[in-house]
């Protein structure tokens, strides 16, 4: 049976909004909005506690419009500090936009994209 | 087409949602098709990020403002950027080797990927920097 724990962790800054779910050991964060130096601290708050905590970390970038240098390097530093706690993050459903950043980047071969 | 515009933001982090929101109403005005319009606001995005993290690195809270100045004349797009944070060492104004993969770095590298040009003028008057980025469209 699936086990699936809705945190209803929505939080409203001016630009970004998050969910998360849990389902066994994979936190899945849904990022909404646009990601920028503004909203980079807060994105870090969400995931890198998930990271830390060994899970299996789903980024769902489905709905991101917008992400810049620093929303790239939240991508990085969370990929990073997940290898080497010996866990992984996934980048999935990958909006347009920022797959043409994360390409623009060279990074499509060094991140785990789904 | 020619066109010239031009707008002050308070030097922070929260001005770069409205910087993006008056570079994309320009392109639009001037029919720039969506991919192009996105790349240039990011890297008209990452030029003003680039003052309110380096120019105004170790300065809280500081009621300075940018001016962004974006011009359109013979298909050739320039975009000015006027501050009065700490003067910039054109020289020192490098992006990180993409292979030395690491978080940072790659501001610099997208404006360079998408402009044809990026220079840093002398000519500012009552500013301490201007960068000037182009591109022909």
């Amino acid at each position: 049976m699936l086990f699936c724990l809705i945190l209803g962790n929505y939080l409203k800054t001016f630009i970004m909004t998050y969910k998360v779910t849990e389902e066994g050991n994979i936190s899945t964060v849904f990022l909404q909005g646009e990601i920028d130096m503004d909203v980079t601290e807060k994105a870090k708050e969400v995931i890198m506690p998930l990271v830390e905590s060994k899970k299996e970390v789903h980024l769902n970038l489905k709905d991101v419009q917008y992400m810049d240098s620093s929303g790239i390097s939240v991508l990085i530093e969370s990929h990073q500090k997940a290898n080497e706690l010996g866990t992984k993050v996934i980048l999935k459903d990958i909006s347009k936009s920022v797959l043409k950043v994360i390409m623009m980047a060279k990074l499509e071969q060094v991140l785990n994209l789904d | 087409m020619n066109l010239s515009e031009s707008k002050d933001f308070l030097v922070t982090s929260a001005s770069l949602k409205e910087i993006r929101v008056f570079s994309r109403e320009i392109f639009e005005k001037i029919n720039i098709n969506e991919d192009l319009r996105d790349e240039l606001v990011l890297a008209i995005a990452e030029a003003a990020q680039n003052i309110v993290k380096h120019g105004y690195k170790d300065i809280a809270d500081t009621t300075d403002r940018m001016e962004i100045k974006i011009s359109l004349k013979e298909n050739e797009l320039e975009i000015g950027f006027f501050d009065k944070g700490k003067a910039v060492v054109p020289g020192n104004v490098q992006h990180r080797k993409l292979d030395d993969i690491k978080p940072g770095g790659l501001g610099t590298f997208f404006i360079k990927q998408i402009m044809d040009a990026a220079v840093f003028k002398k000519d500012q008057k009552g500013w301490v920097n201007h960068l000037v980025l182009t591109k022909k469209i």
